[in-house]
This record gives structure tokens, C-alpha cells and sequence, in this order.
């Protein structure tokens, strides 16, 4: 039997479909909460960046705060963390360096405050990105937090919290076929496979388009002054996704075309099974600033 | 000793191999003679040379786009200047101008500079032009002193070109501005991957592009709304037929043997061969103005190759 050949055409038909589907309550919303579904928390504070985009330190620990006591639904936050944690774990925080816009600092030091606080042990609390293979607290870990920029990526489309985990495998550029596609396998390898805890976008000023592999446009990054938290780190790159796409059409007039399509949120979800990809079964928690949320 | 012998032998046969291939290299540095400084920003001596089989380790997965323009060599420089970020050239060789310019149009979206036979000045990267070299250049930060230094340095390394060359002929064969032509959105492409990446058409190659055939796909303005042309060019009468008969059966057909279809956006889509061109209009809003600009595109087409 021949493949079906998947056209601009099918395109097409899926938007015509679905505007009809939402003038109609038909029974095809009812059948989709049935499936399995995802809380992703998007908080925003307008006072985070100061001059020079300068991040606000305290205003970031109360935004990071916030999220994880309404992701967990918890009165207090310290117990959403200690519900993530125990103080017995040895937790890794997968960070991300790339020098053009990097996890801030100030994020870092957040989250490994709280794990201090919940009562980890410093000395098995370890901050790396591109040495996690030699670093002794990622190599023993017990729990992950995976933390890094939102942005638009040369070879996957967008970099979010997948793509984040190729500085585990030895091999980076044997997971570029089809898109990245094979991000998701390295979720299943035993120096990660089910340790993620806490999965976050750091949202102050992301990226949402990008040309070629070393340049960095500051024309398409902005003050969002955001972050996204998420158990499900499918589902919080979804989240992250859609925010660049519905940033580009609303700069660009339309959407568009990154070097690569982001499909390997999709193949995280329907191939490796790490999460939530499709938006209508994330359930999105809004908090803060509202202004040009875009979500 | 007899062994000694031959460690010898192939010791020799080594270094004579090692030293005309650096022969060659110097010869192709001396063609081109990048600047070592430009507005005070000063070469650091080194200098990395790239070719088909090393490409992916410079830039990983954006190697696709030059592989698939003919990519012959690239050469970095790095020029640094105290207390600045430092500034990076990047210079592509190709295997023809058409191919330099097939590049320069694939990401082509800001203000031409003056530099080259085509150029665009944006968000600090300088890309631009001439021959059969293309070159990027670009600061590891962001400042008025140096932009100006990145300018400096393209106009200094342009001249180290020496030759021009011809831009693809099928661009010169789309129509222009009386059919209000989006400038910046024409591409030239050689790859059915890259036309994807600007307008998808389907996954698979339905309109058997390669590195032997040429399109252009262009975007006009009609009535306020976005028309799509692209026009393919293959190496014969023959290879036209076949790819026309393929996209019509996987993109139109509804068609029902005639050259156009009324698509799910209540758009028009028209496509016809012509000799070994295949010209086709995506998403324009009636069935006049595909028509029309379909005419307009036939009738700059060359008669006979």
C-alpha cells in the first residue's frame, strides 16, 4: 500500500475543518478531554527586567515561586517544592549557556535556593549544561530540574526543554534525522529516563526567529518578562512553541518558516510518549501580567 | 631493513601528499585575499577552512541549505578588537554565481547596502554577494561602532573578489513590478527540502526537484492578498512532463484534466508546462488573476534552449 503524500492541501482542509468544528458543539471536544492532559503555568511580571533587561532577582524567586505552588496546587509554595523534591535527592540542574541568551543566573540561583530549602544538600546540588557527562552530581542523580531560554534553534526548530537534554548524549548530531525527531529517545536513556521533576522556560526575553546556525538577531527577541512551568515537558514546549508562532505572525504578519519545523514535540509525544503535545488537552494557567500575553 | 626502507618510502609519500595539499590550499587563499582588519578590528591569524564532508561540524544542521546550492568551500575568520565583541567572517564558495545568489535569496529579507551584486544589512549581519562567493559577516554582540566595522569589512572583502558572474536567468523570467512583486521574497532553489522550508507544497519531492533542475518561487500581492508563483525549469521536455503529471495527480486531483482548482481556501490554484518549464500559481484570489499572472509569466518564457 502507498503512503499517503501529506500536502499544503491537507493544510488547508484541517483549518477549514476546524473552523467549522468551532461553530459547531459537536461531540469531538468531549472525546478529547477523555485523553490524557497536561498543566503547563505561564507567569509573567512587568517589573522583572530592569535597565538593560537587568533580571530582577527577587521579583524572578516570587514569579518561580507562584508557579510551582499553582502547578502543584499547593497553599504554600515551599511544600509544592518539597512535594518535587526530598532532601535526600541529588539534584542536577540542567542549565543552558549559550553565551547570546543564556538561563539567567538569577533563575539558577532561584531554583537552587528553594532545593536548599527543602533541605538537599548543598554539596549534592550541581548547576552544569555542556559538562553534565563529567559532572559527578548529574552522573548520580537522583532528580532533574531542566531549565532554559525560549528560543528559535537552527537544527530543531525551537529550543526548549527537549532539546535542552542533548548535552547527555556523547553524540549531539546523531538526533538531527527529520527534524530532531529523535530528541525524545534521549528522555528514555537511564541517565535522565523519569529523574525530571521540574521543567522551565525561561520566558523573559525569548527569541522567536532565527537564520542559520551562529547569528543572533536582536530583532526578534523581546520583553515577555515571562516564565513556563511545567511537569510535562512536552507540553511546556508546546506552550513555548505556540508563543514564538503567535509572536512571528503577529511581527511578520504571518507565520514564518523557521530553518526547520519543530516536529519533534509532536514525536515526543506520539513516538516517545513523554507528554501532552496537542494544546487542546493542555490545561494553561495564567498568572500575572496580562498585557500582550499572546496565549 | 628492509622495513626501514618502507617506513621511509611512506613517510615520504606522506609528506608529499601533506604538502600538495597544502599547495592547493594556499592556491585557492590566494584568489581570495581576505582584509586582516577593518575598522580597527584586527585578524587573529587564524584561519578554518571547511569543505562538504567537514560543513556539519561548523554549523550542524544548517549545512543543508549550502550543500544543496553546490557548496564547494568555507573559510572563517576571526577579528577581535579590545574591549569589543569580537567579528566573524564567513566566506562560502560555491559552484557557480547562480548558486551565490541561490543563498543570498533563500534568507533575503533587509536593506541592501551597496555591496557586492546583492546585499541586505540587518540586525547586525552583513550578507552579500559577487561571483561565485557568497559571505556573511557578523559581531558576537550588539553596538553602533561596531556595525559600522562590519559594513567596513564587507566592502573591504568584496574587493578581494574578482570576478562577477551571472544571477540565475530564471529570475530575470517572473514577472515584476506591474503585478506589485514582493522584492525580497524571491528565492531561488534547488531543492524540493528549501521550497518546503518557504512554502510547503508536500512532503514528498511530487515536483521531482534536484540539482539539475531550477526553480524560482516568488510572491505577489494581489487585491491585498498573498499569490504564490513558482516557476520550475528542468533539464528537458520529457522531465516537465513527468514532474507536471505528478504534481497534478498528488496536488489537484479534482482537477479533472483541466490546469486549475478552486482549493479549500476558496483560493485558485492553476499549473501548466510549457516546453520543459512548469509554471504554477498557489492561492490566488480569483480565477482572473491567476490567469493573468500565469500569461504574464508564459510570455517571458525563452523559446527553445
Amino acid at each position: 500500500m502507498k503512503a499517503k503524500i501529506i500536502t499544503r492541501r491537507d493544510f488547508l482542509r484541517v483549518t477549514a475543518g476546524a473552523a467549522m468544528a468551532a461553530t459547531l458543539d459537536s461531540g469531538i471536544l468531549g472525546e478529547a478531554r477523555a485523553e490524557p492532559t497536561a498543566r503547563v503555568v505561564v507567569i509573567r511580571n512587568a517589573e522583572v527586567l530592569g535597565r538593560q533587561d537587568k533580571v530582577q532577582g527577587e521579583i524572578l524567586q516570587s514569579m518561580l515561586d507562584e508557579a510551582v505552588k499553582n502547578l502543584l496546587e499547593t497553599n504554600e509554595s515551599i511544600d509544592a517544592w518539597k512535594r518535587l523534591f526530598k532532601s535526600s535527592d541529588v539534584v542536577g540542574i540542567k542549565s543552558n549557556e549559550w553565551n547570546r541568551l543564556p538561563t539567567p543566573k538569577e533563575l539558577e540561583a532561584a531554583i537552587k535556593r528553594r532545593l536548599l530549602n527543602v533541605g538537599v544538600a548543598e554539596k549534592n546540588i550541581g548547576i552544569d549544561d555542556r559538562g553534565v557527562l563529567n559532572n559527578p552530581v548529574f552522573l548520580n542523580a537522583t532528580a532533574l530540574v531542566n531549565v532554559r531560554p525560549l528560543r528559535t534553534h537552527h537544527w530543531s526548530g525551537v529550543g526548549t526543554c527537549l532539546k535542552n537534554y542533548v548535552m547527555f548524549v556523547p553524540d549531539p548530531w546523531a538526533y538531527h534525522d527529520e527534524g530532531c525527531s529523535p530528541l525524545g529517545k534521549i528522555w528514555t536513556y537511564p541517565i535522565v529516563k523519569g529523574k525530571t521533576r521540574l521543567n522551565i522556560l525561561s520566558a523573559l526575553t525569548p527569541q522567536f526567529y532565527g537564520r542559520g546556525a551562529h547569528f543572533f538577531d536582536r530583532r526578534y527577541v523581546w520583553p515577555y518578562k515571562g516564565l513556563i512551568v511545567g511537569t510535562d515537558p512536552v507540553a511546556v514546549d508546546a506552550v513555548g512553541a505556540r508563543l514564538l508562532q503567535v509572536k512571528r505572525i503577529g511581527f511578520f504578519g504571518e507565520d514564518r518558516a523557521l530553518d526547520v519545523p519543530p516536529v519533534h514535540i509532536m514525536a515526543a509525544d506520539k513516538t516517545y510518549h513523554l507528554g501532552v503535545s496537542d494544546l487542546s488537552r493542555i490545561q494553561l494557567i495564567k498568572l500575572g501580567w496580562t498585557e500582550e500575553v499572546l496565549l | 631493513m628492509r622495513i626501514w626502507t618502507f617506513l621511509v618510502i611512506m613517510v615520504w609519500i606522506f609528506t608529499v601528499a601533506v604538502s600538495t595539499k597544502g599547495e592547493e590550499k594556499r592556491k585557492m587563499n590566494q584568489e581570495i585575499s581576505l582584509p586582516s582588519e577593518a575598522g580597527g578590528w584586527k585578524w587573529d591569524g587564524k584561519e578554518t577552512d571547511y569543505d562538504s564532508r567537514t560543513l556539519f561540524k561548523y554549523m550542524d544542521g544548517a549545512a543543508e541549505l549550502y550543500l544543496a546550492y553546490g557548496f564547494q568551500s568555507l573559510t572563517v575568520r576571526r577579528f577581535e578588537k579590545s574591549n569589543q565583541p569580537p567579528l566573524i567572517v564567513e566566506l562560502y564558495e560555491m559552484a557557480s554565481s547562480e548558486d551565490a545568489y541561490g543563498v543570498f535569496s533563500f534568507e533575503h529579507q533587509d536593506e541592501a547596502v551597496g555591496i557586492g551584486q546583492g546585499s541586505e544589512f540587518g540586525g547586525g549581519l552583513l550578507r552579500f554577494w559577487r561571483g561565485k562567493y557568497f559571505i556573511a559577516i557578523y559581531a558576537e554582540g550588539e553596538g553602533a561602532e561596531i556595525e559600522s566595522a562590519i559594513l567596513k569589512m564587507g566592502r573591504a572583502a568584496v574587493n578581494s573578489i574578482p570576478a562577477t558572474g551571472p544571477e540565475p536567468k530564471l529570475v530575470g523570467v517572473i514577472p515584476g513590478k506591474d503585478f506589485v512583486l514582493v522584492e525580497k521574497s524571491v528565492r531561488y532553489l534547488r531543492s524540493h527540502v528549501l521550497l518546503n522550508q518557504r512554502y510547503f507544497i508536500a512532503h514528498q519531492n511530487i515536483l521531482n526537484l534536484n540539482r539539475k533542475t531550477e526553480a524560482v518561487l516568488a510572491q505577489y500581492l494581489q487585491d491585498k492578498q498573498k499569490t504564490h508563483l513558482l516557476l520550475i525549469r528542468y533539464l528537458d521536455l520529457k522531465e516537465a512532463g513527468n514532474a507536471y503529471q505528478s504534481f497534478m495527480k498528488a496536488y489537484l486531483p479534482e482537477a479533472g484534466g483541466k490546469d486549475r482548482f478552486r482549493t479549500e481556501d476558496r483560493k485558485w490554484t492553476f499549473a501548466r508546462q510549457r516546453s520543459e518549464f512548469v509554471v504554477i500559481v498557489f492561492g490566488a484570489p480569483t480565477e482572473a488573476d491567476a490567469e493573468t499572472l500565469l500569461k504574464a509569466t508564459e510570455k517571458n518564457l525563452p523559446r527553445g534552449r
